[in-house]
């Protein structure tokens, strides 16, 4: 019994050690202000870019040129050195993640429902001024009440018409230009491109031809005819709306252009066969994005034409219009009537800095020079990024300034910003497959899609299964 | 009927349950007989560790156990009890980067937490062992003899012992890299770590068995979940039996002399073997796309393209998976029959021969017995291999979301949609869940194969 009664004790002295000692509360610190405009000596920035830049050297010469700038500060910049995805929710705590971070939009937004990105005074930075709000909207939030910037806009990505200059016909100007603004009609409306790559089908060639599987490119034609991605500017992720407005008449279109093409169009085997097809002369159009435009060179160079001949045969223009019936058979007498712009989705790569950061005064000023004139200027030079600032895309003209137009007019719809996006591209994926396979099911599996309702009621399904998706298990 | 008590009694003692019962009953006769026996000197080591053996002038032996306590109880002050604590609250403090407040991790105190646990645990042995070596040295001072030294203790551990020695170091490694992910994984699954509060770095809480409930009662999760453990199951079967099937024929074809030039036949199916496996999954799903050869053939012959792989492929794309893990997988179950049948003995034939067994005969009656309870494990490996074939499914038709699925398509396995709910959505709870129902099915299925296999029965049969 003693014995008994001394092993208790032990066992309850055991217990009182393990849990009644030690119970330490959790560190914190008081916030503060971090942009106090005083710059923090001999800071290291790390700065994450994406590959392009790193591999054509921008990035080194960006790096270069501030770091000689704030040499007084002994501030330096370097590369981060890590995947261009940095995961920062999971690496910033740990000290682990970048300072500063250039990335799109929807990866950048992300971060800032855990706070992981900080809200910058943009007003300070000279590049305020020189950039339109829609270039500033994918990068601002409300939180708590109250609406912040998080990110300063670089570059605009959005897809644009590429073709073949020499495969259009001979008497274009005079058969082919029917609004007389000098223009080849395929170039300008679907209608009529639709028309053109049903004559080349005849001579055994490719009109109009891209893969329909990846929803970036695709899911233009629903924006165009009133389907949006999320309610409230695409900040409400209860309210999904691809099957809203006259959405099916885009999904329509995609049919009726799948139409013209093969079953290649289904899966993405003609993606990464384009620039050859292109170059060979078997397409005569894709739609793609700007930052490609060497690719199709380089193809075409290796088909035998000279450097000046590929250039002078590749065109580039903006999407061609959409007929507001959806009827891409229709016959265009009325241009202004029958035709309306296409809204295509692009995105916005900026830079945004890391709320872990020790330095965010210096992290700020290094934003502040790499968005300067001469340097987005210089980063246009180097990887042909389409600019943000309105008077770098005016300067450089052409594509650039096509895009940034675009973006100002609304033609270019930016990915959204929430968390949310990454729930909208398999059932998207899934439903343009679908579409695009409709006029090639035959025999047992007849065609799904015979009026627009069958459309609709699809559209209906994807926006419920992208619902489902985001709040079903949360 | 004393008979027929008999064999109750033996039937007890010999099952598993009977062996644990007398193992316990057993072990409480040990303490018993400890604490009744102890002198003061063990009792020593009851409160402080190594007081004992030192008592009994076992100096070095008496050090380490005391340095040990000492060292439990500094790291369970410092740390091991915050860690313990936090395993059951998972923090209070909510993370504000922009305040520059850390707040607590979650998973972090998660893992800390199920690491304290460990320790505990180890702590406990060590204090039983302690005990134990002081008593084995109070019968050993009892008996007349004199206390072991460290030298000839750790003599022991490098000869009669050796075993407690080459097994320390794998048994730390395996509670580490082993024990303590399967625990979080288990552990994960009944919290509600996924989602939102993944993306934003909230805390976790536990939810006991709420995502269980809801993979089995929510609407069209559920649906899900049951569609596909369904095909789960038609695929692991078929696919396993066809590729040790189709790999024991053609080990058979091999074996037979009537075949010429057979080390050059045999080279083709190893040479498929020999091709990482996703780059064969990868060639496979150009050659069945819109694109791919198989089309361009079809369409050059005048026929019209086929969606192999595409959304309404539906069997046809099932049938093309079962088909290229086939093409992956038979060249290995060749190669291990071919192995195993090398050792069969000839004259068993020429014996089934005489007494006129048909080929058929011979091959129901001796080949596969024999072979069967040779790969009855391996059987069972490709089995549990195939229900949780991840790359198939993913290369060949990845990036769909069917109809009447949730997330999922239907070529997916549990395995695969898994990965969807998890890695691309976040819901690691649910994925951790599935995971625990998965580990359940396969361990229930290969434990109760295994129990009624020739190779667990039949053990001396072959030997």
């Amino acid at each position: 019994m003693k014995k008994g009664l001394i092993i208790l004790v032990h066992i309850f002295g055991i217990l009182l050690v393990l849990f009644g000692v030690g119970l330490q509360p959790s560190a914190a610190e008081e916030g503060k202000t971090k942009f106090t405009g005083e710059l923090e000596k001999n800071a290291v920035i790390r700065v994450l870019e994406n590959d392009t830049a790193i591999k054509q050297g921008y990035l080194s010469e960006l790096l270069e040129a501030f770091n000689e700038e704030y040499k007084e500060y002994g501030i330096v910049a370097r590369d981060a050195n890590m995947d261009q995805y940095s995961d920062l929710e999971n690496d910033g705590p740990y000290g682990y993640g970048p300072d500063v971070l250039y990335q799109a939009n929807d990866r950048l937004m992300r971060y800032v429902d855990g706070k992981h990105i900080q809200p910058l005074p943009v007003e300070d930075l000279e590049t305020f001024q020189v950039l339109n709000d829609s270039a500033w909207d994918p990068f601002q939030s409300v939180v708590n009440g109250k609406e912040y910037t998080f990110a300063v806009p670089v570059n605009i990505q959005g897809p644009l018409l590429y073709y073949r200059k020499d495969l259009l016909p001979e008497n274009w100007e005079t058969e082919y230009d029917e609004n007389g603004n000098g223009v080849p009609d395929m170039i300008e409306s679907w209608n009529h491109l639709y028309n053109f790559s049903k004559e080349r089908i005849e001579e055994g060639k490719w009109g109009y031809m891209r893969s329909f599987l990846e929803p970036y490119f695709s899911i233009g034609y629903l924006y165009s005819y009133g389907g949006y991605a999320f309610g409230n500017n695409d900040t409400d992720d209860t309210d999904i709306g691809f099957s809203k407005g006259n959405s099916e008449l885009g999904a329509s279109v995609i049919r009726q252009l799948a139409g013209i093409m093969d079953e290649r169009c289904i899966d993405d085997t003609i993606t990464v066969t384009a620039y050859s097809q292109l170059a060979k002369g078997n397409f005569f159009a894709t739609i793609t994005t700007p930052d490609v435009y060497t690719l199709f060179i380089d193809q075409m160079i290796a088909e035998g034409m000279s450097k000046k001949e590929a250039v002078d045969n590749l065109g580039i223009a903006d999407i061609p219009l959409l007929p507001k019936s959806g009827d891409l058979s229709e016959t265009i007498t009325d241009w202004d009537s029958q035709l309306m712009s296409s809204i295509m989705m692009g995105g916005i790569q900026g830079y945004a800095i890391s709320s872990y950061t020790k330095y965010p005064n210096a992290s700020l000023a290094f934003i502040d020079f790499a968005t300067k004139y001469e340097m987005i200027y210089r980063r246009n030079e180097l990887l042909g990024i389409a600019p943000a600032r309105f008077d770098v895309a005016e300067a450089v003209g052409g594509l650039s300034e096509i895009i940034n137009k675009n973006l100002t007019s609304g033609l270019i719809s930016v990915m959204p910003s929430i968390r949310a996006t990454a729930q909208i591209w398999t059932p998207l994926q899934t439903f343009f497959q679908d579409v695009a396979k409709d006029p090639f099911r035959t025999g047992s599996q007849s065609s799904k899609y015979t009026s627009l309702e069958a459309f609709k009621k699809e559209l209906e399904k994807v926006d419920k299964q992208i619902y489902d998706a985001i709040h079903t298990l949360n | 009927m004393q008979d027929t008590n008999k064999t109750i009694k033996t039937i007890s003692d010999t099952s598993l349950i009977g062996k644990i019962g007398l193992y316990f009953k057993e072990k409480w006769n040990g303490i018993k007989d400890l604490v009744t026996n102890s002198n003061k000197k063990t009792m020593a080591s009851f409160g402080i560790m190594g007081l004992g053996q030192l008592l009994n002038r076992q100096w070095g032996k008496g050090f380490i156990y005391l340095f040990i306590q000492i060292g439990a109880v500094f790291y369970f002050v410092f740390k091991g009890a915050t860690d313990f604590i936090g395993l059951f609250t998972l923090g209070s403090v909510r993370s504000n980067p922009w305040e520059g407040i850390t707040g607590d991790n979650s998973i972090i105190m998660l893992i800390l937490g199920v690491l304290s646990v460990i320790f505990l645990i180890a702590y406990f042995m060590l204090y039983i062992a302690n005990i134990k070596d002081a008593y084995n040295t109070q019968l050993r001072i009892e008996d007349g003899k004199l206390p072991r030294t460290l030298k000839e203790e750790i003599k022991d551990l490098l000869d009669k012992k050796f075993y407690k020695t080459t097994l320390f170091l794998p048994i730390i490694g395996v509670a580490v890299f082993n024990i303590l992910p399967i625990v979080f994984m288990i552990l994960i699954a009944f919290t509600n770590y996924g989602g939102v509060i993944v993306e934003t770095g909230d805390l976790v809480d536990w939810v006991g068995l709420d995502n269980f409930k809801r993979i089995l009662t929510l609407g069209q999760f559920s649906e899900t979940f049951f569609k596909i453990l369904g095909w789960n199951f038609i695929w692991a079967i078929l696919s396993t039996s066809i590729n040790y099937f189709a790999g024991l024929g053609l080990a058979l074809l091999y074996n037979k002399k009537c075949v010429k030039g057979r080390a050059f036949w045999r080279g083709f199916p190893i040479i498929a073997f020999a091709v990482p496996g996703f780059i064969t999954l990868l060639a496979f799903k150009f050659m069945f796309s819109y694109g791919g050869p198989i089309n361009q053939m079809i369409t050059g012959a005048g026929g019209t393209a086929i969606g192999f792989l595409d959304l309404d492929a539906g069997w046809t794309a099932r049938m093309i998976g079962i088909f290229v893990n086939a093409w992956i997988t038979i060249p290995s179950s060749m190669l291990l029959a071919t192995g195993i049948l090398t050792n069969l003995n000839n004259d068993i034939y020429e014996a089934a021969e005489i007494d006129g067994a048909s080929l058929f005969q011979q091959f129901k009656s001796i080949t596969l017995p024999y072979v069967l309870f040779a790969t009855t494990p391996v059987l069972i490996t490709q089995f549990i291999g195939n229900f949780n074939n991840f790359g198939i499914f993913y290369f060949l038709r990845g990036g769909l979301y069917i109809d009447g699925y949730f997330l999922a398509s239907d070529t997916d396995l549990l395995i695969n949609w898994l990965y969807n709910l998890s890695i691309n959505n976040n819901y690691y709870s649910i994925g951790g869940s599935i995971s625990l129902i998965i580990f359940i099915i396969t361990s229930v299925i290969s434990l109760a194969v295994y129990i009624m296999s020739p190779s667990y029965r039949q053990e001396d049969t072959y030997k």
